[in-house]
């Protein structure tokens, strides 16, 4: 075990000498300058557009839920079981927008994190 | 990262980055397009970088190194053909390799096993870093260590 482990050692291949290694790899870096630029650029775009369209949906639906329980509907009282399915969303439309405003905001937080891991 | 100082980290670890991929691949030449290949794609992604310069790059050179891999795939049964032998022959050119008996057992080992090798006991690397680089357990790294050793025996008379 400790030939082998000495041996390696002993024969590691030598360093190359950078010659004209960093001047071509300048040249490259030069090439893709532009690229990056663009690169950086949209990841940018993307970011702000995320957090525009974050902001965006909260207000909105903050806005809804607060026209909805300022204004409720009233129902039609003809005894079909739509009306009676709409008078029972009425009774807990509060619970009910409650938990889709939660779940926007989980949603959005979610998509806000997972888009900042892939950048 | 600026420009400036992203050059100044490829500087410092160049010569050991073009090692690495020399004693992966066998061959100077594809080794030094591999290593600024990894050098472009670190560059383009510098902005995100945090951490250990030396071991990120590793990591990008060793996956550009894979998907050279998966690009021109080398048949197994090809190693020990006359004409795989002319072709080691070729690049026994490489004057970096004090052993050329020990860069012809690197290129018969499977890739996991060299890599693993090449980092611990060329480049100096823990296990861990070299799980780090490799994406892999470091029970792993261990693994293909002990088992990278007994292959490369057979093809190595000590």
């Amino acid at each position: 075990m400790k030939d082998i482990e000495q041996f390696l050692r002993e024969n590691a291949p030598e360093t190359p000498a950078e010659g004209q290694f960093l001047i071509e790899t300048n040249a490259r870096l030069n090439a893709v300058e532009g690229i990056k630029k663009e690169v950086d650029g949209v990841r940018r775009r993307g970011r702000i557009a995320l957090i525009v369209a974050l902001a965006a949906g909260l207000a909105l639906g903050c806005l809804i839920t607060l026209l909805v329980l300022l204004h409720p509907a009233q129902p039609a009282t003809d005894g079909t079981a739509l009306t009676k399915a709409l008078e029972a969303l009425q009774d807990k439309k509060e619970i009910l927008f409650g938990a889709i405003a939660c779940l926007a905001i989980a949603l959005g937080v979610v998509s806000v994190t997972r888009k900042r891991e892939t950048l | 990262m600026t420009r400036e100082r992203f050059i100044s980290e490829v500087r410092a670890c160049q010569g050991r980055l073009r090692r690495f991929l020399a004693s992966l691949c066998g061959d100077a030449a594809l080794a030094d397009d591999l290593a600024q290949e990894a050098l472009v794609r670190a560059y383009v992604s510098s902005d995100r970088f945090v951490g250990n310069f030396k071991a990120w790059v590793f990591r990008i050179a060793y996956n550009c190194f894979i998907d050279n891999l998966r690009r021109v795939p080398v048949p197994a049964a090809s190693l020990d053909s006359p004409e795989a032998l002319h072709v080691a022959g070729e690049a026994a050119s490489d004057a970096s390799f004090r052993h050329e008996e020990l860069r012809r057992a690197l290129t018969r080992i499977p890739e996991k096993e060299r890599t693993a090798i090449v980092l611990h006991y060329f480049e100096d690397l823990p296990v861990k870093e070299i799980a780090s680089i490799m994406q892999i357990p470091a029970g792993t790294v261990k693994y293909h260590l002990s088992v990278g050793r007994d292959h490369l025996k057979q093809h190595i008379r000590l």
